[in-house]
């Protein structure tokens, strides 16, 4: 549909606070790192110099940069397939459930309205090695819980802390999907003698398809752009470089190692990568499979 | 042999709402029974409840002498066609015909023999590899029926199955249903909210109204002596002109004027019904009653004719007449009408109930 306005001014006016926001807070800072990406400036801003594409190949034999690079997608990896996962099995639950439904729904979303920095100070203090319940459960279970020393257990932490937050979003999508698969699809299957657990991976999980797709590409997205602040609450990157993603690498070289160089070419290698995770986006999911 | 028994069959849901009171039907081997009724008369639940897809409240199911009330529909050997047909989007034509005889491990090589024999018997050979949505809907239809077929259930169960067609399908695929039926012998129970499609296909018909079964019979039974009105007005088509009426000594008094002679030992108010194909034109002399034209339709085969009662008070009843041929009275004219008494329907206006 298409909604053709009698003059030219009105649109662009009812358009203005979102281009403007869009053009401070993204249009300008891109353009920022993009061109201090060519330059090396001195700690303090006072002054600079061109170094042509020299920041792009400092950063890519950097070692420590492709480890964080296996480090985010490990990370990215773990969030999305445990998220959805876990979402996956509490919409099938609730799409089962008829007492409580809108309870058992409405305490599933919660976790959603949580910052992000919020949701990551919960989980540092819950698996906090010297005093957090869960870190002292671990240990009483004979497990030595401490992510300040153990890289891998830092790792699980801001997965458990990202995954959370995520689980949520992920639920409505799956519950949704689920609740768009005709009934009949499940009685016919009944009738054609498939158990329940055969049902599930025959008929609903692949009309589910569509749905599971597009989750997977948002969760990446998320994984990738969107934990800085469950990581900064929790690990900050640490121990060592066990938990620092890409974007986490772009604040602290920036930020608390003062390259501003570096971080800059940096972020331009995430632009690009966003770019391409956007194309991926549209060109499959506009795409995406269609059931008469 | 007696293939399907339901015994006081009722339906009441956990929210207390009583579907469905108790129905008492015996299916007979090889036999095509019709469910029909208005909607929300409770002939998709009893299906349902057949196919195990609705728990029985109360009453029994036997299919074949055994009790079917607590077995799973898988185990209970039927196959069912759905309204939208509910075949499986994500697989082709084969899978979907397949996939019923995978569950139950069926030999790879004897799945594909069956596919193929049923495929051939309902032309769908060409059309093995496709997927649902590259379907039209009469081919869709005829890939559901595949799927039911391929099993060899002991009974068919039909939901609706061609309502989602288009008219001029609808007809072809209802003699291909039948004839298909009468091919395998399988004992079959359909459910329909059209008449015709239920006088066409059924060798027994249930009327059903409210959740309970008001007549059980062919439909030349139940076309020829209805046992209620609402049989009456549902079978037929247009339905059967139903008057209230009163039974006197002199007659059927339809109104002060109008008294149509009989003699009857019943007394009081009555329902009196005459089927518009079975009203005669006539002239004054010989006539029962006047009718004063309101509409005519004309469809070159058949024309019925609307129209009310002539009274004094000119508040007649709605009454159609069904003239073969075609024929073109003036609206607003007086049409002179025979209503002869071997065709009289009577009910007892406080039981429902033939007379």
């Amino acid at each position: 549909m298409t909604v053709t306005f009698p003059q030219k001014v009105l649109p662009w006016l009812l358009l203005l606070p979102q281009l403007l926001v869009t053009a401070i807070f993204f249009l300008w800072p891109a353009e920022q790192a993009l061109e201090q990406a060519f330059y090396q400036e001195d700690a303090f801003g006072l002054s600079r110099e061109f170094i042509g594409l020299e920041n792009f190949a400092d950063l890519f034999t950097d070692p420590l940069y492709y480890q964080s690079m296996l480090t985010t997608l490990v990370f990215s990896f773990s969030v999305a397939i445990v998220g959805m996962s876990l979402a996956l099995l509490l919409a099938v639950m609730a799409d089962r459930i008829i007492r409580g439904k809108l309870a058992y729904q409405t305490l599933l979303i919660w976790p959603y309205a949580v910052a992000p920095a919020l949701a990551g100070v919960l989980w540092w203090i819950l698996f906090d090695p010297s005093m957090g319940p869960i870190a002292l459960w671990l240990k009483a279970a004979g497990v030595n819980w401490n992510h300040y020393l153990d890289g891998n257990q830092a790792m699980i932490l801001v997965v458990i802390a990202s995954t959370w937050k995520q689980i949520s979003y992920n639920f409505l999508f799956f519950l949704a999907g689920l609740q768009a698969v005709p009934r009949s699809l499940i009685e016919a299957a009944a009738i054609d003698g498939a158990s329940p657990f055969k049902r599930f991976w025959t008929i609903v999980f692949p009309l589910l398809s569509p749905t599971t797709f597009f989750l997977l590409v948002v969760n990446l997205v998320y994984a990738f752009f969107e934990t800085f602040g469950v990581i900064d609450a929790t690990t900050k990157g640490g121990p060592g470089q066990s938990t620092t993603t890409l974007v986490y690498k772009v604040f602290d070289d920036g930020f608390v190692g003062l390259d501003l160089g570096g971080s800059a070419a940096q972020s331009v290698v995430l632009m690009a990568i966003v770019g391409l995770m956007t194309v991926i986006q549209f060109r499959f999911i506009e795409r995406k499979v269609q059931y008469s | 042999m007696t293939d399907v028994i339901l015994e006081k069959v009722g339906k009441t849901y956990p929210n207390g709402y009583h579907a469905i009171p108790s129905v008492d039907l015996s299916i007979e081997e090889g036999e095509f029974i019709v469910l029909v009724g208005p909607s929300g008369c409770g002939k998709s639940t009893l299906l349902r409840m057949v196919a195990g897809l609705e728990s029985i409240s109360t009453g029994e199911l036997r299919i074949r002498g055994e009790r079917m009330n607590d077995k799973e529909p898988a185990e209970r050997d039927i196959a069912m066609v759905f309204q939208n047909y509910a075949l499986y989007p994500h697989m082709t034509v084969y899978d979907n015909m397949a996939y019923g005889l995978k569950n139950r491990g069926m030999p790879k090589a004897q799945i594909a023999e069956k596919v193929s024999d049923v495929a051939t018997m309902l032309g769908l050979t060409e059309l093995l590899q496709r997927k649902p949505r590259q379907l039209s809907g009469g081919q869709r239809q005829r890939v559901a029926m595949g799927r039911a077929m391929v099993r060899d259930p002991k009974v068919f169960l039909f939901d609706e199955p061609l309502s989602n067609l288009d008219a001029k399908l609808r007809v072809q695929m209802r003699v291909e249903i039948r004839q298909l039926q009468r091919k395998l012998g399988t004992t079959t129970l359909y459910v329909t909210h059209d008449q015709v499609e239920a006088m066409t296909l059924a060798d027994r018909l249930v009327v059903l109204n409210k959740g309970k079964a008001e007549q059980i019979g062919t439909p030349m039974d139940l076309y020829n002596k209805p046992a209620t009105p609402f049989v009456a007005a549902f079978i037929g088509s247009p339905s059967m002109n139903l008057i209230n009426a009163n039974l006197t000594e002199q007659g059927v008094k339809i109104s002060e004027a109008l008294t149509l002679p009989l003699s009857h030992a019943f007394r009081g108010g009555i329902v009196w019904g005459i089927r518009p194909e079975h009203l005669e034109v006539s002239d004054e002399q010989n006539a029962d009653f006047a009718l004063r034209i309101q509409a005519v339709e004309s469809l070159g085969a058949e024309t019925l004719i609307h129209g009310k009662l002539e009274t004094e008070s000119g508040h007649g009843e709605p009454l159609v007449v069904r003239l073969s041929g075609p024929h073109l009275p003036d609206i607003n004219s007086l049409m002179w009408l025979r209503a002869p008494v071997s065709h009289w329907h009577l009910f007892d206006a406080n039981t429902q109930q033939r007379l």
